[in-house]
């Protein structure tokens, strides 16, 4: 295929996937800003910059949200077009990509796609605030979910198909480090890991296979290591090196390119490794060097299928 | 219930529908029987529902003049134009005559220029084209094609005969909105259909794949076709995009090619691979920065002369556009005579030389009268509607007319035919015009798929997109 259509196809899956995670991360804060952080003791401020954190964004502690945390937070993660991870950049860069490739795609994954950002496009946060966010923010989601539901059921799942996989599961690692690294929640109490958990859309698959009072650690080991849930780090790096395989065409236990190699060590580490071991440097410095894996590992991509060649040889 | 009765009791112009005595044509008498049985209501209903479908599934096209460049859907109406098999059977005849005749003109002027030896055509119109490439002399094309696919502007006349308007043979748009069109009305208006049989228009796409395929350099059997777009800011990227989807052909950029020892190859996943055809969406001028427009990002460095030497087909031809230039049209009827030997089935728009001091002395003098166009634009963009324009309009075009003679020609204002259109909810006549499709391969091939273009403002006679145009699905009835 067209290196510039796996480009499309990779940045496509990155955005959907993105726009759903912040939407979820929104969601999920904005709701618990409600009740259990409204205390005026600086707790709501510790919530917004962890999700302002989590969208790629650190805070200087010296600036002051000011009590307007949430409206701000809210409106620069979902509206702002100058924050290219906002929800309507991830969907405005989804939906140029879609377009680009649109020869490429199903009727149903292109609608799917326009449609959404046909409804993004007609929406302002003055009007979204006022009703609730929940219901925007669900929209996304109900969206982009119907995205990954339409490529499965209506896509070739050959080399395309695989591409928009590793897209959708390179950020969903992605974000999934970055909400590890924003949120502290050994030494706190268990709403800390109970909000990680929901933002990781984990908090029922977690609460099913759990059989004691679970613990911080507990909720990071699911998050991290858990084999069948498919946000978790270990899943995500599974289903991307087998994407890979399948685009090289390289047998399982070997490596074509660069990245195959790096997903390989990363499979290896979180397969066999018992969670205290990988947490052994805390889980915020664990969550870093997730961070960075990611972000070599989007390079490698990149270099070995859609390098930015010059116009001549 | 919807009242289909034309608004000029006695009509200046030829009515599609009514005959000249009131009464519906037969062949629009099911047609008017099936939209009175649904009601108003309903049709305003099924008409909101089909412009959100066009919306969601993208079949836009994108305004230039609009700041924001944003994408608007192109107005369908949903009242069909219907075209009987005897009309389109002389039709596919006249066109099939034309097409042949201009791609034997192209290849005369590119091979001996017969036809300028023996003066038919003035040499100097011909030399002063724009579009005339001087670096196609001599340069053999695959099968000698040059217009593998055009658009045939057809209009009728006050005594409803067809005319021939214009030859597009450089990138004619528009077949993506004959195959939408047809679609939505199937699905939206599925009782219209009853009591017609109406030729089917979805087989285009592998009609024109056939076509370039067999125009692939020799020897090879299974050519590797590629559609080149300028990308999704391009006004008919909509168009590029169906087409490649519908043919299973890639649809590449200029980026996406490289060329190697005078073979073009596109960029893979797993490498490069060779490419036999294009058919191009871009302009002569933006395909080779090599040889035409240097910085221009679009094209491809070095295709020209992967082109020269036989390695790749490239449809239509690069220097198609002396074909369709406005100051040559005139000549199409000539050529018929002096190529194929015929008498021109299609009639032309009489048409004043600018360049001629006499015709120019009268054109000047007519100006509030005629339709002036620029020799070497498309779109509906510069030209003069003379009975509509103001006082300073025209004089601005008397200017541009004397300062520059050869780039424009100029036209009585015909009176385009109407059609029955939906509008604010009312049945309304408006002008219309017909852009059938050729297809240049083995032999002529028309499709029965042609774009209706309806002029929705009241009194308009100019029925491009970029200009306030719609479109209606086309009927070509089955004999």
């Amino acid at each position: 295929m067209l290196s510039r259509v796996a480009d499309s196809l990779f940045w496509l899956g990155r955005n959907v996937e993105r726009a759903e995670s912040i939407a979820r991360i929104l969601d999920v804060n904005y709701t618990r800003a409600m009740d259990l952080y409204s205390q005026r003791d600086g707790r709501s401020e510790t919530l917004w910059r962890s999700v302002m954190q989590c969208a790629g964004f650190v805070l200087e502690p010296r600036i002051s949200l000011n009590g307007k945390a949430a409206g701000d937070c809210f409106g620069f993660c979902a509206f702002d077009s100058e924050n290219p991870t906002s929800i309507v950049s991830s969907v405005r860069i989804a939906r140029t990509n879609a377009l680009s490739i649109r020869s490429e795609l199903t009727t149903e994954v292109w609608e799917v796609i326009n449609v959404l950002y046909l409804y993004v496009d007609s929406q302002n946060m003055r009007s979204v605030l006022r009703e609730g966010p929940s219901k925007f923010l669900r929209r996304i989601r109900d969206g982009m979910q119907g995205f990954a539901g339409m490529s499965d059921a209506t896509m070739n799942h050959g080399d395309s198909w695989s591409f928009l996989q590793v897209g959708r599961f390179l950020e969903r690692a992605y974000m999934t480090a970055r909400i590890l690294e924003a949120i502290d929640v050994e030494n706190e109490p268990w709403h800390e890991s109970q909000r990680l958990l929901e933002m990781c859309c984990a908090s029922v698959p977690f609460a099913q296979q759990s059989h004691h009072a679970p613990e911080a650690r507990d909720a990071l080991a699911f998050i991290v290591l858990a084999r069948d849930f498919p946000r978790s780090l270990r899943y995500c790096a599974r289903e991307i090196d087998v994407c890979m395989h399948r685009i090289s065409r390289s047998p399982e236990g070997t490596f074509a390119t660069a990245a195959e190699q790096r997903l390989g060590r990363l499979r290896a580490m979180l397969d066999y490794t018992p969670i205290d071991d990988v947490l052994s440097d805390g889980p915020r410095i664990f969550a870093r060097n997730m961070v960075r894996e990611c972000e070599e590992l989007s390079r490698d991509i990149e270099a070995a299928y859609f390098p930015r060649l010059p116009m001549t040889a | 219930m919807l009242d289909l009765q034309p608004h000029h009791a006695v009509a200046q112009h030829y009515d599609e529908l009514y005959e000249p005595d009131g009464s519906p044509r037969p062949h629009y008498a099911p047609l008017a029987a099936s939209l009175g049985r649904l009601g108003r209501d309903e049709i305003l209903a099924r008409v909101q529902a089909i412009n959100t479908s066009l919306l969601q599934r993208g079949v836009t096209f994108t305004v230039y003049a609009d700041a924001a460049g944003t994408e608007r859907v192109f107005p369908f109406d949903v009242i069909p134009r219907i075209i009987t098999a005897e009309e389109w059977a002389r039709l596919e005849r006249g066109i099939g005559q034309r097409v042949r005749a201009i791609n034997a003109f192209l290849y005369d002027v590119y091979h001996g220029e017969r036809i300028l030896r023996e003066r038919r055509i003035p040499r100097e119109l011909v030399y002063s084209s724009k579009n005339f490439n001087r670096e196609m002399i001599d340069v053999d094309v695959p099968r000698d094609i040059y217009v593998h696919i055009s658009g045939i502007d057809l209009i009728r006349d006050e005594g409803g005969e067809f005319l021939c308007l214009e030859d597009n043979c450089r990138t004619p748009s528009g077949i993506s909105y004959v195959l939408e069109n047809r679609d939505v009305l199937k699905r939206g208006f599925p009782d219209l259909f009853r009591n017609y049989a109406v030729c089917p228009v979805d087989d285009y796409p592998s009609r024109l794949l056939d076509v370039l395929r067999y125009v692939a350099p020799r020897g090879i059997e299974q050519p590797s076709v590629v559609l080149l777009t300028p990308g999704i800011y391009n006004s008919a990227y909509f168009e590029h995009s169906l087409l490649a989807r519908r043919m299973g052909v890639e649809l590449v950029e200029g980026r996406d090619l490289i060329v190697l020892d005078n073979f073009v190859y596109v960029k893979t996943t797993s490498g490069l691979e060779r490419v036999d055809v294009i058919y191009r969406r871009i302009d002569d001028d933006y395909l080779d920065p090599l040889y035409f427009i240097p910085d221009s990002s679009l094209g491809v460095p070095g295709l020209m002369n992967a082109y020269r030497a036989g390695n790749v087909a490239i449809a239509n031809a690069i220097g198609t556009g002396v074909g369709d230039d406005k100051a040559i049209y005139r000549f199409v009827p000539e050529m018929i005579r002096f190529y194929l030997d015929e008498e021109p089935i299609l009639n032309n728009v009489p048409t004043y030389d600018c360049t001629d001091p006499v015709q120019r002395r009268h054109v000047l003098a007519n100006l509030d009268k005629l339709v002036v166009k620029n020799t070497n634009a498309s779109g509906g963009y510069g030209m003069l509607m003379g009975p509509f324009a103001s006082a300073e309009e025209c004089e601005r075009f008397r200017g541009l007319i004397s300062d520059n003679p050869r780039d424009f020609i100029a036209q009585p204002v015909v009176q385009l035919s109407s059609s029955p259109t939906l509008v604010d909810g009312g049945m309304v006549a408006r002008h219309v015009d017909l852009r059938p499709f050729a297809l240049l391969g083995r032999g002529v091939d028309v499709p029965p798929a042609a774009l209706t273009r309806v002029a929705l403002r009241d009194g308009s006679l100019v029925v491009n997109s970029s200009q306030g145009g719609g479109s209606k699905d086309t009927w070509v009835l089955q004999g």
